[in-house]
Formats: C-alpha cells, structure tokens, sequence
C-alpha cells in the first residue's frame, strides 16, 4: 500500500468510532493505539485539491497544485492525481495502485509533452513523493506490523492529552531507525511525529497544524513536514474535500491520465 | 639617542633583566595562546566580490570539494569481494562523524534509471552483493549503459571504482585522515588496491606538511649560521649573542601575535626566516665594528669600545632597520589578511632586533665583557692596503667598464627571464613528483575525469524557468562537449543538460538517438518533475535552482596547476557571447577558482608593495643622505636583486605563489641594509681620507666585511633547505640564498662603481682628483 496521498493526510486520521468502544480503564498497547491510528475510518472515496508548497533552506519555494481522486477497491486502492500548476506541468497525470497484498505498488506517469503513458517501477520504500520532504511511507503507507511500537508515556501537549509511542522497525536497514508519534487519547488523531535517521539522530519532524471533520469524517487538511538535517519544508495543504461521492473505478484509468481534468 | 645608549650602558642589570622578563612574558604567551591557522578558506579575504560570490554559489549548489577513494582490482571490479568492499566502506565513510551521510557517492548509493519497453525502471544498482555469474553480468550491463555512472564512478577499462565523499571546509586534520587511511588499508586484499586523494587530502597535507618539515630543518639551518658566525666572527660570545638577538625578536613576535589573539598562518613561519637573514646583520655590523676597533686599540676598555661603537654605529643599524621595517610595512596595502599580518608582525620583529642589537648587545659587553680578538690581528692596527678587501676594492674600480657592461647584461637577461615567470596556485605541484599523494592522483586522472573541479555559474539574472529552456540547455550542451573533446585536461563535466538528455533517453525506451536535449520545454519541465518524483532530489539540487535561473556546470579536470584551469575558463567564456544573447552571465566558484583568484591577489600586493616600498626607500634615503641622488644609487642593488629573482624564477621555471612571491621582500629589506651601511661608510671614509681609491679601500674593509659575514652565514643556512623533503622549501632556500648572493655582490660591486663614478661625495674635490 503506498501513495494513498488521502490516508497520508489522515494517518493521524479521524476519530470517529475508534475513539468510543473504548473504555479509559483498559490499559492500552503502544500497538492497539497505532493500530487505532491507523484504522481510523476514510471513507470509500475522495476528490480534493491538494497544494504542496516546497521551501528549501534559502526559502525558495516551489508550489504545485494537484487535483485528486481516490478509491478503495477492497484489496486494492487507487488514487490518480492530476497537475493543474505550475504551467509547463499541468496536466501531467500520475496514478497508483497499491496492494493489500505484498505485491508492489503499480505507478504509471502520463507526460503531455510526450503524449504517452509510461510505467514506473522503483524498488525503494523510502522513495520521497515527488520531491517533497515526505517518503510514500510517511504518507500513510507503513503497515502496522513493520515495527514494533512502544508506549512510552501519556502527556499533555499544548492542552491536547496524547499517548506517545515510539515505533521501531523491524527491518534494521530501514531509512529511520525509530519515530516517536504523538497520538490525541480523545480521537487517536495524531498531532506530532518525529523520524530519526539510521545514526539515531533527529531527521525530520512533522506536525499536523489543522484537522477538520469533513462529511463525518475526520481529515487533516494542513500539516508540515520540516528536514532539521537539510533546513527543507514541505507543506501540504488540502481543500475542496469531498467524501463519498461516489468516484467512478473509470476514474482509474491510462485513458483517463491522458483525457485530464 | 646617542645618549641614551651610553646612559643605558650604565644600567646594564636593569636592560638584562627587562629583556629577560619580556622574553619569559612573551614566551608563556606564545606556548599557551599561540594557534596555528590551517584552514585555507580563512586566509582569503571574505569581501572580495569573487569569494563573496564563490561562497554563496558554494552554499546554494552545496559545492563541497570531494575525498576521493578509490578501489582497484586488475581483474575487474564486477566480482563478489570487490562490490562488498564498495558497500562495507561506502557505510564506514557514512558513518564517519566528520562526514555527512548524504555526502557520500558510490556505485553502491547511486540510482539507475533506466527506459524499457512500457516505461522507466528506477533501481539501485545494488543493495545485497551480486553472486551469481548471471547478475554480476547484468550489474555490469547496467553500469556499461549509464552514462552518468560509466566513466565518473567506474572506469571505462572497468577495473577502478570510486567512492566520493565530500566535506566541509573546515574538517579536515591529520587524525580525520589517518582514519581514513586506516580503513581503507584495512579492506586492501591480494587483489583490491585502494588509493585515497581529493583536494582536501592535498590541502591538508600540504597545510600541515609545510610548517612539519620547518620544525625538522630549522634547527639545522640555525646550527648551520651559527657554526659559520662562530667561524668568522672567532668569538663563542658574539656569536652567541648575536643569535639571542635573533631568537629573543623572534619570540617576542610570536609572544605579541599570541597575545593579541591572532593565529599563526602558513605565511607566517616566513617570519623567522626573514627574522634571521636581517636580524643576524646587526649583530653582525656591530660586532664587526667592535672587532676593528679592538684591533686599533688593543688596550681599549669595555666601556670606551662600547662607547665607540655606539657613536659610530647608531645610526646605520637605525637607518637600516627603519627603512626595513617600512618596506615590510608596505605589505598592509595586501587585500590578503595573512600577508598584511606577516608585514606588521615582520617589521615588528625587525625594530626589535635593531633595538636589542643596540641595548642588549652593549649590555651583555659590560656584563659578560668584551671579545677576544686575537693577538695575531690586534698586531696590525693600520689599514692595510694588501689586504683582500683592499685589493679587491682596487680591482672593481679598475674594471668597471666591464662591470657595468655585465650587470646591464644580467639585468637584460633577468627581464627576458621574467617574461616566462607564471603564477601556479597549485597544491599538488608543491609535492615530490614521486610522493604518494601525486602518484594517486596522477592514477585517478588516468581513471577517471579529474580530481580538480571547476564550477561554472551561469546566471540568468532573475529571469525564472531560463534553464528549462531548449535552446539554452542545447547550448550548455554544446559547450561541455566542446571543452571536453578540445582540451585533453578537462575530463569530465557535469550538467542539468545531462539529466535533460538521459531523461529524454530514458523515457524513449533507451533509444540513442533521443540522448539529447528535446525541443519542448515544457517537455523538459516534464521530465524535471519525474526526475524529482523518482530519483533523489538532492541531485537536481545540485546542478540547479529552485527557479531555474541559476546553473551550476561542473568540470573535472586532469590537474590544479594555473596553467590548466586557465586554458578551461579561457575556452568556456568564448561561449560568453551567445549567453549574452539570453540574458546569461557567467561567474565561476569553486576551491580551485578561488585558489586562482587567490593567487593573483598575492601577487597583484606583492608587486604594488614592492613598487612602494621601493619608492619609500628611495625618499628615505634620500632623507637621510640628504641626498635625492643617494636615493637613487642606493635602491639600484635592491633592484637589481629584485629583477635577478625573477629572472631566475622565470628561467628555472619556478612559479610565482605565495611563498615565492613573498621572497622579494628579503630582497629589499637585506638590499637596503646593505646599501645603507655601505653608502654610511663610504661617505665617513671620503669625508675623512679625501682619496677615492683609499675610501674605497677602507669602505670595503669595514663594511664590506660585515656584509660578507651577514651573507656567507644566512647563505650557508639556507643552503640547508635545500636537503628538505618539501619542494616548496627547498624553492625557499635556494631563492634565499640567491637573494643573499645578489644583494652581497650587488653592493661590493655595482654600487662602488656608481658611488665612485658619479664622486657624489668628492664633489668638492672633484677637478683636484680627476
């Protein structure tokens, strides 16, 4: 499962029933709580503007805006992004595929300019989606058993209760060697994170700045992630949310990519 | 001043102990604060629009200069044990505190991006090392088949592979390197070499190397002066003292330089060497003087003597050491920190010779009493007329026709050989041809593009998306091509235009014909944005702007000599014109660039000081002599040896650079000492004999002789040097030596000739002698 940009968005997701049948007394795992974290209700499908404003350590930014669709087939889900900006970009499509099972994701890039569909198939994990400061991981890809995660302790930030967890992979050659995730008690929304590179030290941390309920469900539309290593930013905003409005699978098509928006 | 002397010949204790307690005062300063400054960066100065500029490009572009490890094996590198050396020390290199993981390239961190039929593949080229004969063979189609790998971090011949580690400027040391060499030493097999070099290896070992060998061989080159002063001046004592003159300036500069909290440079370590080669002379006058005197006067006592040599000496060690001072002082109008430093610390270190010379020497005669002369010389008090230097006085005047004629002929000579003189910025020349560090290079420039990088910067003045042009990514294109295939010395470069070209490669199924530069550019936008959704974006970083208006274009070139990076930025800005036509400028940035730009710098302040100092000198003495002709006749020895170091660098084909350049400055200041002490005594003897053959005479038996000593012991130290195992101090002493050589012989010969041509002093009597 990777590049689901909308779960990305949400891994910290939504409240909603996670958060009820729980009673405060029982004493929860750093696993039940991630898995909590991750499981949090997305909705079938979802269309949404997503604005991604780079800022490289001179403050130079570079902004693309992306219209996006996303849908879960079950055991397989789909999302197709279309580039509305910058200019000499736009209509340059990009869809993912990514199985439930081990089977790597299907990536397919569709360039005006070229006027053909082409596949991509990368080998890495730790790939960052399209320049950004955020792995395919980060985005909301990791799955629940990849590390083993850790209670840490409960604390209060900025007013909001959080469990804090540390998380550490199993496979020792993985880019990080842990994160520490701050997750709300109230609705296992997270609201801060931080990536720690292979030599233990501070990489990348991520904050989670606005969360809104969207159609019943929760979504983070603002969050920021910052290379303490590199001075890079990425901020991702998104907009125009709309939750199960029905998005057609003809959506997720090659014909598609090159038809556009 | 005369005085003042005599007054302090009385309290002889009181000098003793004042200079001792200085001494001991500046000494803890120099042992407990003293800080040897090794980073080049830091002698380059910050606001010079070229290193203002160099650095900032160097910050925006992440310009780092690379160490360069690189792993042979005759039987090629595609087997098991040489890709897992690869991968073991490309993670220990990553995992070095002083280097950045990211910092780090290889064959095991690179990405492969290759075309297929339906699409584009991105891979490592390997994570777990190939075994099977099967992928070995398909790990080396891959690499044969990219060329931004194939030729940069494999050679063609496939038998080197290269690691690249790039750091900062500031991290180098000796112990960093040392672990370095001990890694690589550590994975070395029967059949895997490992050669480590790289701009900051030869930056850093040369910084340190330099002041190492100077350590060793100073003490000789002392030993050495004094066993000669000894020799001449036949007395322990004297020469004893006069060497504590030296050593006591000498510690007293570097005591003042710690104690005002500013560090020992490179150039600096000159210090002591100027120190010594003018330092010793006064002693040397001095002593020579007293010597005469006890020979006239073989029952004088010590306070008579002193006296005596005051009243007679005062004022030419003062004349000498002030206008040495000031030509040292005219290095401050260097834009290079270093260099000014090294004038004030210099002429310092100078007036605090001639200062000691005239305290402390007198005192030390009341103290620990006056020289033995030896009953053999005090029997012949008066002139003799048979002696050498009397008849060797006779002989210059007789022939001076043809001393004329041989210095208008040398001096022509020095000017045609000035003519071939270059400026090397070079580090790597400095080195022996067969020390290691030369030969790994020269093995990694056979393998590889070059391990000297020149960046060029092209700037397309804020106009955005510029270098998404075609045209103008087309012309970049052409003008790499063009430096590579024209000069044998640039072996590699490196630009956006070859992600432009292997994007559009590989996005046409890998097709040849499409390695070049598409038409579209929002084509090439295109590709930027898929090169940024799948390799790593760091890279494009590297070569260009987030607004596309800045590109950084990297060559790599076969050597870091003047002549070569000169040939490189001649041939690119002949593209500068059709830049021009979009709006283009370019700059350069760079170690290398800035080691040139460095260069010129020196020598650009070094020539405006001498041209200064010399124009100071000439008032000077014109002051002094009360004499604007005195002025002229007394700067033409330093003239002439100055021109005659050239001549001489030019012909030997010893470049100009730092060291070097600075030498011209002992040719001044031991010129002057020994016109103005020459010039003084002729203008006594004439005064006082009237007779222009016996002037010249005597002239060549007092100062003459103290001029010979001051020569013959600072020659025979620095001959030394020429036993040292650094090229560049071997250059030191030879160049020292000869400017030794020139200034004595300049003096004895050509300057006679002109005082006793012109009768400046026998104007009076002039119709009577002639």
């Amino acid at each position: 499962m990777k590049t689901t940009i909308i779960k990305t968005t949400i891994l910290a997701a939504a409240m909603a029933m996670a958060g009820h049948g729980i009673s405060r007394a029982q004493q929860l795992t750093g696993r039940d709580i991630v898995e909590k974290a991750y499981n949090l209700p997305q909705g079938n499908d979802r269309t949404s503007i997503l604005t991604m404003t780079l800022v490289n350590n001179n403050g130079s930014t570079r902004v693309r805006k992306i219209k996006q669709f996303y849908r879960d087939f079950g055991t397989v889900e789909k999302n197709i992004m279309f580039f509305l900006s910058p200019a000499d970009v736009k209509n340059t499509s990009f869809m993912n595929w990514s199985y439930d099972s081990d089977k790597p994701d299907d990536q397919w890039i569709y360039l005006p300019a070229l006027k053909k569909v082409k596949r991509i198939s990368s080998d890495s994990k730790s790939d960052y989606f399209m320049g950004s400061d955020f792995t395919y991981d980060d985005l909301g890809d990791r799955k629940l058993d990849a590390d083993v995660h850790k209670l840490l302790r409960e604390e209060t930030v900025d007013g909001i209760p959080c469990y804090v967890v540390e998380s550490i992979p199993k496979d020792e050659d993985y880019m990080y060697s842990k994160t520490i995730t701050w997750i709300r008690k109230e609705n296992f929304v997270g609201l801060k994170k931080e990536f720690y590179d292979e030599d233990g030290e501070l990489l990348k941390s991520l904050s989670i700045k606005e969360v809104k309920k969207i159609d019943g469900f929760w979504i983070i539309t603002h969050s920021e992630m910052h290379n303490v290593q590199n001075g890079h930013t990425t901020i991702i905003k998104l907009t125009d949310v709309k939750i199960n409005t029905g998005v057609p699978a003809s959506m997720f098509t090659e014909r598609m990519m090159m038809r556009g928006i | 001043m005369e005085k003042i002397l005599n007054k302090l010949l009385s309290h002889r204790w009181l000098v003793m102990i004042t200079v001792v307690a200085l001494t001991v005062f500046f000494f803890i300063q120099m042992k407990e604060k003293s800080r040897m400054e090794t980073n080049l960066d830091e002698y380059m100065p910050k606001d010079h629009p070229a290193f203002v500029y160099s650095d900032k490009m160097e910050e925006l572009f992440d310009i780092k200069d690379g160490i360069i490890v690189a792993l042979y094996n005759k039987n090629g590198i595609f087997n098991a044990a040489t890709l897992d050396t690869l991968k073991q020390l490309t993670k220990r290199l990553q995992k070095m505190p002083e280097i950045d993981k990211n910092d780090v390239t290889s064959l095991y961190t690179a990405d492969n991006i290759i075309g297929t039929e339906d699409g584009m593949d991105v891979r490592r080229f390997y994570k777990r090392v190939p075994r099977t004969p099967e992928k070995l063979a398909e790990l080396k189609r891959n690499v044969e088949n990219n060329e931004m790998i194939f030729g940069r971090l494999v050679s063609t011949d496939e038998t080197v592979t290269v690691i690249i580690a790039e750091i900062g400027d500031s991290v180098f040391t000796q112990d960093f390197y040392n672990r370095i060499l001990d890694l690589t030493k550590a994975s070395e097999t029967d059949d895997i070499r490992i050669y480590v070099a790289g701009r900051p290896i030869v930056e850093g070992t040369l910084a340190l190397l330099g002041p190492e060998d100077m350590k060793r061989m100073v003490p000789i080159v002392i030993v050495v002066i004094m066993l000669v002063l000894l020799f001449m001046l036949r007395s322990f004592k004297s020469m004893i003292i006069t060497m504590l003159v030296v050593f006591i300036s000498t510690i007293w500069v570097f005591g003042l330089m710690a104690w005002t909290g500013i560090p020992i440079y490179s150039v600096s370590t000159m210090i002591p060497v100027m120190l010594i080669a003018i330092g010793v002379a006064y002693g040397i006058h001095l002593y020579s003087h007293l010597q005469l005197y006890l020979r006239e006067h073989p029952n004088a006592e010590k306070r008579e003597a002193m006296e005596d040599m005051i009243r007679y000496m005062w004022k030419p060690v003062l004349m000498t050491a002030v206008t040495t001072a000031i030509g040292f002082l005219s290095l401050l109008t260097s834009q290079v920190y270093p260099i000014k430093y090294f004038g004030l610390f210099t002429a310092f270190g100078v007036m605090m010779a001639f200062l000691l010379s005239l305290i402390f020497i007198p005192a030390s005669v009341m103290i620990f009493g006056l020289p033995k002369v030896k009953t053999r010389d005090a029997g012949t008090p008066q002139h003799d007329r048979n002696s050498f230097a009397a008849r060797f006085a006779r002989g210059v005047i007789r022939h001076r026709s043809l001393l004329i004629i041989i210095t208008v002929v040398v001096v022509i000579l020095s000017i045609l050989g000035m003519q071939k003189i270059w400026i090397n910025s070079s580090f790597l020349d400095k080195f022996e041809k067969t020390s290691d560090i030369v030969k790994t290079d020269h093995f990694i420039n056979e393998h590889f593009g070059g391990t000297t990088t020149l960046n060029l910067i092209l700037d397309a003045n804020g106009h955005k998306n510029t270098f998404k042009r075609p045209e103008v990514l087309k012309l970049v294109d052409r003008m790499q091509d063009t430096v590579e295939t024209r000069l044998a010395v640039v072996g590699n470069s490196f630009s956006l235009a070859d992600y432009i070209d292997r994007m559009n490669k590989v996005m046409n199924a890998d097709s040849e014909k499409y390695n070049c530069i598409p038409d579209d550019q929002n084509l090439i936008a295109q590709y930027l944005l898929l090169y940024e959704m799948s390799g790593d974006p760091e890279n494009l970083k590297k070569v260009v702007n987030y607004d596309y208006d800045k590109l950084n274009v990297t060559f790599q070139l076969k050597s870091d000599n003047s002549l070569a990076i000169n040939s490189a930025i001649d041939l690119i800005n002949r593209f500068g014109p059709e830049f021009k036509k979009y709006d283009i400028s370019m700059n350069y940035a760079g170690s290398g660039y800035k080691g040139l730009v460095f260069a010129d710098l020196i020598l650009e302040g070094q020539i405006k000081s001498i041209i200064i100092s010399l124009i100071i000198v000439i008032i000077l003495l014109s002051l002094m002599f009360r004499n604007v002709w005195i002025g002229f006749i007394g700067s033409v020895p330093i003239i002439i040896t100055a021109l005659i170091s050239f001549g001489v660098m030019g012909f030997l084909n010893i470049p100009l650079n730092t060291t070097t350049a600075l030498l011209s400055s002992i040719a001044i200041g031991i010129g002057i000492d020994y016109a103005v002490h020459f010039i003084e005594q002729y203008r006594l003897n004439a005064a006082a004999t009237g007779d222009k053959i016996l002037t010249a005479e005597r002239t060549m038996a007092h100062s003459g002789r103290a001029i010979i000593f001051n020569a013959i012991a600072v020659i025979a130290g620095f001959l030394v040097l020429l036993f040292s195992v650094f090229p560049p101090n071997r250059e030191l002493g030879a160049l020292v030596s000869l400017n030794m050589f020139t200034s004595f012989v300049g003096t004895l010969t050509i300057l006679l000739v002109i005082l006793h041509s012109t009768n400046i002093y026998f104007k009076k009597k002039k119709t009577e002698n002639q």
